[in-house]
């Protein structure tokens, strides 16, 4: 993976820069020195690593904002960072860069249940959304497996999802506005406690657009009330393909669960080494079906949902009897990223989404790929929308074998789009997927989402290098009648 | 002149040629909606009307695939058939516009028209998880996929809906159906005053019971009022019977604080929600009609100022943040817009207007300046030329 080249002239301006830096900001709001710098030298993709050219911790927007303008002004790139969880680059440093970290912005503002919503710095953990109004019986319904850790202004930039999407939504859909800043310093605020924009949906877009479009200040979601019950099922499958095909079978009967999760043989048995959550061992593939609402409702769907199971072949199932039961059933599916660290020395988790009707086709593609690749693969699916979570077990100590695994994961994902999927679910595209986005889209609609990136940042200074695999120049970009395929400049960069 | 194309080929090849010839289009789906929005002069006009039909429906991957002049009454009929239904509830509009049917799915789609439903389930934004139009530019361009779970580059579905046909035309577009709730009933509560009602809906949506809907109708609301209470909280349950049934009785323990309950049964309740979803509970002769977005909790405040300065009928959605208003009068722009912002934000469309009255005021809430450049920005990135539907969602400032 190539990242443009440093600008030699920002590198040789270094200490103008960080004096530039320090004197706009409070003491201890910048980081200079290589060893503070060091923490922030990587996000959850780790195998990536890049010292930034300093680091800037803001207290208020209007700082940000001041920050933003100054870059702008000076021709200087900067990188947004919220918590540093992202899986897919999101936050990788650049040499070049300045690292925007929200890491201060962490105070919720305004806990309003007469109108359901939080309004809170984007700082603050996803968690720590839910923590603040749980003991009313509320809670904010994403939940990305980080959410202990990740932040919700990542959220937003990430457009996460969670186990609970299926049901409830991912960011986009639990987000009512937000604070941003531009490239440019403007600071703007988008909805509010209202619905809908009225306008353009600014807001829609910012969403999911990872950090490329400005820097979110300030959050407003909704919350939702605590389901009264929640119940869930695991269901034991003699062969993968089944599993898969259970899954359409529930949603084609018109239920939709609050979570239906997959893991397969192997993901099953180091999960049960990890935690022993009482999965059948000799199952090909294990469903996890949860159900929320209203008791008599939970009753009836798990009747329903059991009826279907066994209609589409189920060697095993269970009921969770207890919320002790339920977390168990969860702890092995909820340990299966660490579970799997145990047995490999090192995974890639890929992140595609496919029709759900195309899950026991792509498993079956998955194995002949693994015997390809000669690597072992472990199935991790929130299966209930498609989306899957191989995880690409290699030894990086091995020559070549993380390339191998690499190829292997960019193999999975072009099977994602040619089986009618996407590139990534929930993870994003960031560094890690960028170089792929050309299977999925042809230049013209890469071009199209360039322009708009062009409307909030004209001179590619905000998170560049991430999501697009070509940079093209907004003056560029701008130009009408350029013909389809031919690239007006063979000369620029690819990277 | 009007072009009528067939497929996305004739579409993008007229769309090139319009943009070769500086041509300026007036881009409508069936024409339902032509007063909503600002009026817009264009040198030539492109209906969408024959580009229509559905593309492909999968009832179990939950989406349908349909061109954008596909009439709503030709996509319910289909997902009624497999009992599922557009989750947000998109309004038939035709008495509001004086039109003979509830209009194309594009239409819906580039309005972001939602219903009662909004509340629980999300608008039409939640809903287009892709699209394929071609630009201003006459270029086509594909955004999003046919999966529910995507977030591959920017999510120009957002900006796609709401955006009055000034950025692209659909040629293609993906939506999310869910299945239709098996059951529906209503709850009413009479209140004594206004703030009462909100309040009521207040403690609904706070409370385990998973409302779908919450409106408040007033004296002021047309037939619909109960009796001669000056205000009533409606609230829907939906779902499998069973459910229904236990919900009901928690939630009828929590209105019965706020005063007399009784119930709108499956038929009644779903005539109800229709009447609200349609706006069709105002002046039907009014001058014109307004639709506020503001705080659930400020409703009772806003709509008090606007009475206190002049005379209107309404009745509110979405848990008591949505107001319906008919009036009239050149002040009552400047009436409802000052007690939107006076009461925290949000804003205040022209639903429905005279054309002399659409020429001198916008239907959309003014923008701050920078928000409005960033429009404009946005707006230039899809067409340069201001070929689209141009001053449809007022005029650009460059």
């Amino acid at each position: 993976m190539l990242m443009p080249a440093p600008d030699k002239t920002t590198l040789s301006r270094r200490g103008e820069i960080c004096t530039a830096l320090k004197a706009m900001l409070p003491a201890g709001c910048v980081i200079d020195d290589d060893a503070t710098m060091r923490a922030y030298d990587a996000d959850g993709l780790s195998s990536y690593r890049q010292m930034p050219l300093v680091v800037v911790l803001p207290e208020t927007t209007e700082q940000v904002a001041e920050v933003l303008r100054w870059c702008r002004d000076n021709d200087v790139k900067v990188v947004p960072r919220g918590a540093g969880t992202s899986l897919s680059g999101g936050a990788l440093p650049l040499a070049d860069g300045v690292l925007l970290a929200l890491g201060k912005f962490n105070q919720i503002t305004d806990v309003d249940f007469e109108n359901r919503c939080v309004v809170t710095q984007p700082g603050v953990t996803n968690l720590g959304i839910t923590h603040a109004v749980q003991d009313e019986g509320f809670y904010y319904a994403p939940d990305p497996s980080s959410q202990i850790a990740c932040s919700i202004g990542g959220n937003i930039a990430e457009n996460s999802g969670g186990v609970h999407c299926l049901k409830y939504g991912l960011t986009t859909n639990n987000v009512l506005g937000i604070e941003m800043v531009t490239m440019d310093g403007d600071i703007l605020r988008l909805g509010g406690k209202h619905l809908d924009a009225g306008n353009l949906d600014v807001l829609g877009v910012m969403t999911g657009s990872e950090g490329l479009l400005g820097v979110v200040t300030e959050v407003t979601v909704r919350i939702l009330r605590k389901p009264a019950t929640q119940r869930a099922i695991l269901v034991g499958f003699d062969s993968a393909q089944e599993a898969g095909q259970a899954v359409s079978n529930v949603i084609a009967a018109g239920i939709i669960p609050a979570g239906m999760e997959m893991m397969d043989n192997p993901a099953i048995n180091a999960a049960e080494d990890f935690v022993q959550a009482g999965y059948p061992r000799e199952a090909a593939a294990l469903l996890i079906v949860e159900l929320d609402g209203p008791e008599v409702e939970v009753d009836y769907l798990l009747e329903r949902v059991g009826e279907v199971m066994e209609r589409s072949g189920s060697s095993s199932l269970r009921v969770s009897q207890s919320e002790a039961e339920r977390n168990q059933f969860w702890a092995g599916r909820k340990s299966a990223f660490p579970a799997v660290g145990r047995i490999s020395p090192d995974y890639l988790c890929m992140d595609g989404t496919i029709p759900r009707k195309a899950l026991p086709e792509m498993l079956t593609r998955m194995s002949a790929m693994s015997q390809k690749f000669g690597l072992r693969v472990a199935n991790v699916f929130h299966a209930g929308d498609g989306n899957l979570h191989p995880l690409i077990l290699f030894d990086a100590n091995v020559e070549g074998e993380l390339h191998r695994a690499e190829e292997f994961g960019a193999e999975i994902l072009r099977n994602c789009v040619a089986l009618g999927g996407v590139l990534t679910g929930e993870h994003g595209v960031g560094v890690e997927k960028r170089d792929l986005m050309g299977e999925m889209f042809t230049e013209e609609d890469m071009k199209q989402q360039q322009r708009v990136k062009c409307a909030f940042d004209p001179g590619h200074l905000l998170n560049p290098g991430k999501v697009f695999p070509l940079l093209h120049r907004c003056a560029e970009l701008g130009r009408l009648h350029v013909h389809h395929g031919k690239l007006p400049h063979p000369d620029l960069p690819r990277f | 002149m009007t072009f009528l194309p067939e497929d996305h080929e004739a579409l993008e090849e007229f769309m090139s040629q319009a943009v070769s010839d500086k041509t300026s289009l007036h881009v409508a789906g069936t024409g339902t909606k032509e007063k909503l929005g600002d009026r817009v002069t264009a040198d030539a006009s492109l209906s969408l009307g024959r580009l229509s039909g559905i593309v492909d429906y999968q009832p179990e991957e939950l989406i349908i695939v349909a061109k954008p002049g596909t009439r709503m009454d030709e996509i319910n009929a289909a997902l009624a058939e497999k009992n599922q239904m557009l989750a947000f509830e998109p309004a038939n509009l035709a008495s509001l516009y004086g039109a003979e049917h509830a209009g194309s799915v594009g239409g819906i789609v580039a309005a972001n028209l939602s219903g009662p439903r909004r509340i629980s389930a999300g608008a039409a934004r939640d809903y287009l998880l892709g699209f394929t139009a071609v630009s201003g530019r006459g270029t086509s361009f594909t955004s999003g996929s046919r999966v529910m779970k995507n977030v591959t580059g920017y999510d120009l579905s957002k900006l796609i809906c709401g955006s009055m046909g000034t950025l692209a035309v659909m040629s293609e577009l993906t939506l999310k159906v869910l299945p239709r709730p098996e059951t529906s009933t209503t709850l009413s509560v009479k209140c004594a005053a206004l703030a009462q009602a909100q309040k009521a809906l207040s403690a609904a949506f706070k409370s385990a019971t998973e409302p779908s809907g919450g409106a408040i109708t007033h004296a002021r609301s047309g037939a619909l009022s109960l009796g001669d209470e000056p205000a009533a909280a409606h609230v829907r349950l939906e779902g499998v019977a069973q459910s229904v049934t236990d919900r009901i009785s928690t939630l009828s323990d929590i209105l019965a604080g706020f005063g007399e309950v009784s119930v709108l049964e499956q038929d009644a309740s779903e005539a109800f929600w229709q009447d609200v979803r349609d706006i069709a509970m105002l002046d039907e002769t009014a001058e014109q009609v307004w639709k506020l977005s503001v705080a659930p909790s400020v409703v009772s405040d806003v709509i008090n100022m606007i009475t206190a300065q002049t005379s209107i009928r309404f009745f509110c959605d979405w848990a008591g943040g949505l107001v319906m208003l008919s009036g009239a009068g050149d002040g009552l722009n400047q009436i409802v817009r000052s007690a939107v912002e006076a009461h925290g934000g949000g804003h205040a469309s022209l639903l429905r207007a005279p054309d002399t009255m659409r020429a001198a005021i916008s239907s959309f809430h003014p923008q701050p300046a920078a928000l409005a450049g960033l429009h404009d920005r946005i707006r230039d990135s899809f067409d340069p030329l201001h070929l689209l539907n141009p001053g449809k969602m007022g005029p650009a400032l460059t």
